[in-house]
């Protein structure tokens, strides 16, 4: 059981370490893939430990985003005080829309996930007082301590990341997230044994958001702005794909999918605008030939990298 | 306000929903059949416009170039989404629902940056014949004459596929295919074959709709992607595999936004994805729909 910790620790290893060697550039990037990470690691807390699909993910992230902005914007709040408030506010909107999201399941879950994502987009969009509209909110700078280099806000993000994934780790292997897992490979038999799926289900969306917009207020101060387009459908693909890429049935799956995305797009842009095609092309190799993501892959061969805990995704039938 | 310029408004919406519901119609049609939810509609429907600007310019010397074009970009369309099932959505119609939406959305992403390389970035622009220039008076109210022609063929194809689902053999075997895939199957009718045609009508209604929305302003990149999302918003309100109740949705989306752009134009998205929501919340197979096998 020991070495479950070694790929974990390997890759926490790897992101100490590599802003050292890497150019500047490449900083940007390793700090992107851990914000993104984080949100796709959220977004499977919904799409691999309850099994249900969620295409609006990204509104959560926005309003963490736009709460972290607006605060340091506004009133110059510490950025360390907009983390948690942040959480706090993402929170809140999943718990509202959350509500009515967990009553349905499967395509209907994702529409309706969608229209409220789209809802909230629309909202911060058009609420030019509020929000700045779509020219969004300029100006989110990093606290001083953290200076104007790249290397400390990344090794900042390295950290609230770091923590952001053990919570999530600690919820996914608690009793509460194995009720997950039950409510995922069987709701009716879950319900049976006497447990309140609707609650379980609302309360593991709202976890889901709060981290979502942990990672959104992190993009604030990276980006030194904020847009609407940070809640739009477009963006609630992104942790799809991303844990799709690096494979669901692995914690750390979207993280590494993440990774892979984000090096990716930095690759690719840099000598062609068809960052589309080219991505459309690669999710559509990804989805044919490898379903179960880089990690499903990987861990038939290696079983270190598997996680003991039975993969029942693939008994679903 | 008073009743001419409701009269106005109304019109502006009719037509508004007469383009969403030739747009979700195949997009109605291929969820009800296959269950495949198809996020690369409007990046068809995109290339539909395009294509009629390009079938116009060809023929720009001959008086028909501009009537001939709007059919012809739905077969182009067609040919287009034929392929795009033969080659990758037959692939994925038993996969699970996560990869069937990404699938469709990664062709939505390979078709817009194809239109972007075949078409460049410059807007496209379609010129009238004249007769249609003019504005027309129906009640006094002035309306774009095109608007006319867009709303007759909405109600051309509408009766069009109506009458092909109430009365042909194949609109039977496709309604019969939205109940059960399974009896269908079992009566020895060939399912694969049926669902080729299916998605190749909806991307063909699809390409037609561009063909009709492409006079009515500049055809430019991006367009499809509002659209979409507002075609989602009809086949849920509607309900999906229902034809009636994408009818009433497209009208009850077209209406809604021509009439809160009048006195709350911020809000008209809102307010549209507020009913989507409600919908989904009481009734998740839509106000015509029936439940869905799962």
């Amino acid at each position: 059981m020991k070495n479950k910790y070694l790929f974990p620790a390997a890759l926490f290893l790897l992101a100490v370490v590599l802003p050292f060697i890497v150019p500047e550039f490449w900083v940007h990037v390793l700090t992107e893939i851990l914000i993104m990470g984080l949100f796709a690691a959220s977004f499977n807390m919904i799409f691999g430990y309850m099994g249900q699909l969620t295409f609006g993910h990204a509104a959560y992230y926005g309003v963490g985003a736009y709460t972290t902005g607006l605060l340091i914007v506004k009133a110059n709040v510490p950025l360390l005080v907009c983390l948690p408030l942040s959480m706090l506010s993402a929170g809140l909107c999943a718990a509202v829309l959350g509500y009515f999201c967990v009553k349905l399941r499967g395509i209907y879950f994702a529409i309706l996930t969608m229209a409220f994502g789209q809802l909230v987009y629309y909202i911060i969009f058009q609420w030019y007082t509020f929000t700045g509209g779509d020219n969004g909110l300029q100006g989110i700078v990093p606290p001083a301590f953290l200076g104007k280099a790249a290397n400390p806000y990344y090794f900042f993000t390295l950290i609230v990341v770091t923590l952001g994934m053990i919570a999530l780790w600690i919820i996914s292997a608690s009793p509460f997230g194995y009720t997950m897992r039950a409510i995922r490979d069987n709701a009716e038999r879950t319900e049976f044994i006497g447990i309140n799926i609707q609650r379980y289900m609302h309360l593991n969306f709202i976890i889901a958001a709060m981290f979502a917009g942990l990672a959104g207020a992190l993009w604030g101060p990276f980006n030194r702005s904020v847009a609407p387009d940070l809640c739009n459908w477009h963006h609630s693909g992104m942790p799809v794909f991303m844990t799709v890429m690096g494979g669901p049935s692995n914690f750390l799956g979207p993280l590494v999918g993440s990774a892979i995305y984000t090096m990716l797009m930095a690759f690719v842009t840099s000598f062609t605008e068809y960052w589309p095609m080219v991505s459309g092309i690669v999710i559509i190799v990804v989805v044919l030939v490898m379903p179960g993501g880089l990690l499903g892959l990987l861990g038939e061969k290696l079983p270190f990298l598997r996680q003991n805990e039975g993969n029942a995704k693939e008994t679903k039938g | 306000m008073d009743i001419t310029s409701i009269f106005t408004q109304f019109l502006s919406g009719l037509t508004y929903g007469t383009i969403l519901f030739l747009v979700a119609a195949g997009l109605s049609l291929i969820f009800g059949v296959m269950n495949i939810l198809n996020f690369a509609h409007a990046a068809l429907w995109l290339m539909g416009a395009y294509f009629s600007y390009t079938f116009w310019n060809l023929m720009q010397e001959y008086s028909f170039a501009f009537w001939l074009s709007i059919p012809l970009a739905g077969f182009a369309a067609a040919a287009v989404g034929w392929f795009l099932e033969v080659v990758l959505i037959k692939r994925i119609y038993k996969r699970e629902l996560h990869e069937q939406l990404l699938i469709t959305y990664s062709i939505a992403l390979i078709l817009s940056d194809t239109i972007k390389l075949t078409w460049g970035v410059t807007n496209k622009l379609i010129v009238r014949p004249e007769m249609l220039r003019k504005p027309v008076f129906i009640f006094g109210s002035p309306l774009d004459s095109y608007f006319i022609l867009v709303i007759l063929s909405g109600a051309a194809v509408a009766i069009g596929l109506w009458w092909f689902l109430k009365y042909t053999r194949y609109g039977h075997i496709v309604k019969a295919a939205v109940y059960s895939r399974e009896m269908v199957a079992a009566l020895g009718i060939p399912i694969p074959r049926i669902y080729t045609w299916v998605f190749t009508l909806g991307i063909f209604l699809a390409g037609f709709a561009g063909g009709i929305q492409a006079p009515i302003g500049s055809i430019t990149l991006g367009m499809d992607n509002a659209i979409i999302i507002q075609a989602f918003c009809v086949v849920v309100i509607g309900g999906f595999g229902s034809l009636l109740g994408t009818l009433v949705g497209s009208l009850i989306v077209g209406e809604v936004m021509s009439f809160t752009i009048l006195f709350w134009p911020e809000g008209a998205m809102v307010l549209i994805f507020v009913i989507t929501a409600a919908i989904l919340i009481v009734r998740p197979w839509g106000l015509f729909g029936t439940p869905m096998r799962t």
